[in-house]
């Protein structure tokens, strides 16, 4: 399951040992592709990942604390601290593999 | 939403003769490009070795080419795709506003030209993009250049200009520039793009701008690009003998996929894409009726 975050809250994420934010937005055609595969790799990933979604435009806060230019932007957090970006669609595999690099 | 068996992307002959055995083996297609077919095809001179058609002139080949279209009825969708995006079980094919969901996908959008500038892959999504309508809102209050290689890129300018506080403009080309008030028209050749972890100037050859974005808009979309998870070599898309890409159901075929370029050559892969997006879509069916 990915989590959405709302009003910049980022708590969970930051306690999370390994956290998987996606930033996207409504308006983002790629972003809108990307959810179900999230979806489908957070099923996958169940209990030794945390999924979260950031909807850039609501949570402008933290799309600016973490950078982000261009989205979707996938970003890797362990105990809080960022370790690794990707940004744009990818389909399963390539999502599988940016994951794996950090577990 | 329609699902299609088959979407082939790109009209030139690869993308033809991959529509024509496809509608042959009785699949629903949509074939996406241009109802001019190939605009090197009607600049070619003479085309020597097309069997069949000896000493044709690209724009005889053209008018052959309709006629074996319109004989087995087949039509073309006008569009430009931007971005096919491989879900799972399917592909969604993105083509200006339009989407369109296919079982499999045969890529022949041909020879791609234009390296990319210093800087462009080192800074993607840290201010690099290829995309207007899909990254303009992150540009609130901020600067952003537009690269455009055609006229077509204007109404993306714009549309930039209505949410970034300012927009500076570099056509390429040479046609009169129509774009809103608001874009900042810049006759420089833009050299390179840098910055130490986002975009922070755009190059060229008589200056440089302070940006925080760079839009680099071409008209024909690196294979990489067009297919996110594509693999992708000196900017051909890597295929095997049967044209089958590394993500399944995805199929490429003609110049996209390298050298030689030759007519015949595109028409013979063709050919041989349609036939494995057959295999693959009976190979599919056959494994959702067996669980």
């Amino acid at each position: 399951m990915v989590k959405k975050i709302s009003n910049n809250d980022f708590s969970e994420a930051k306690n999370s040992g390994f956290a998987v934010v996606d930033f996207s937005a409504t308006w983002c055609g790629p972003c809108r592709m990307l959810a179900p595969v999230m979806d489908d790799v957070s099923e996958e990933l169940n209990g030794k990942v945390d999924f979260f979604n950031v909807d850039v435009d609501e949570n402008s806060e933290l799309a600016a604390e973490f950078g982000v230019q261009s989205i979707p932007a996938l970003i890797v957090l362990k105990n809080g601290k960022k370790v690794d970006e990707t940004v744009g669609f990818q389909p399963k595999p390539g999502i599988m593999k940016f994951l794996n690099r950090n577990m | 939403m329609e699902r299609y068996d088959i979407a082939i992307i790109g009209t030139g002959p690869a993308g033809l003769s991959a529509a024509i055995t496809a509608k042959i083996r009785n699949k629903k297609i949509i074939l996406i490009g241009s109802s001019e077919l190939s605009t090197r095809i009607q600049k070619a001179h003479t085309i020597q070795n097309y069997l069949g058609l000896p000493a044709v002139s690209g724009e005889d080949m053209k008018k052959a080419f309709c006629a074996h279209l319109d004989a087995m009825d087949i039509k073309i969708t006008e569009g430009r795709a931007n971005a096919v995006y491989a879900m799972g079980s399917y592909f969604s094919i993105q083509s200006g506003e339009q989407i369109y969901e296919a079982d499999s996908v045969i890529l022949a959008t041909g020879i791609v030209t234009g390296k990319p500038y210093p800087g462009e892959n080192e800074l993607l999504g840290r201010g690099v993009s290829y995309c207007a309508t899909c990254d303009a809102p992150l540009y609130k209050n901020k600067t952003a250049a537009v690269i455009a290689s055609s006229p077509q890129e204007e109404a993306e300018a714009d549309f930039l200009a209505e949410i970034a506080a300012r927009v500076l403009y570099f056509p390429l080309y040479k046609d009169d520039v129509h774009v809103s008030g608001k874009v900042q028209v810049i006759n420089e050749i833009p050299e390179a793009v840098t910055g130490s972890g986002k975009v922070e100037q755009l190059k060229t050859k008589n200056g440089s701008y302070a940006v925080d974005g760079v839009f680099i808009l071409r008209e024909s979309v690196a294979p990489g690009q067009l297919v996110p998870g594509v693999q992708v070599e000196d900017n051909n898309v890597q295929v095997n003998r049967l044209m089958e890409t590394n993500i399944p159901g995805c199929f490429a075929c003609g110049d996209i996929v390298g050298k030689p370029y030759q007519y015949i050559k595109a028409a013979g892969e063709g050919n041989i894409a349609a036939l494995s997006a057959v295999n693959y879509l009976d190979r599919k069916k056959r494994g959702n009726e067996n669980a």
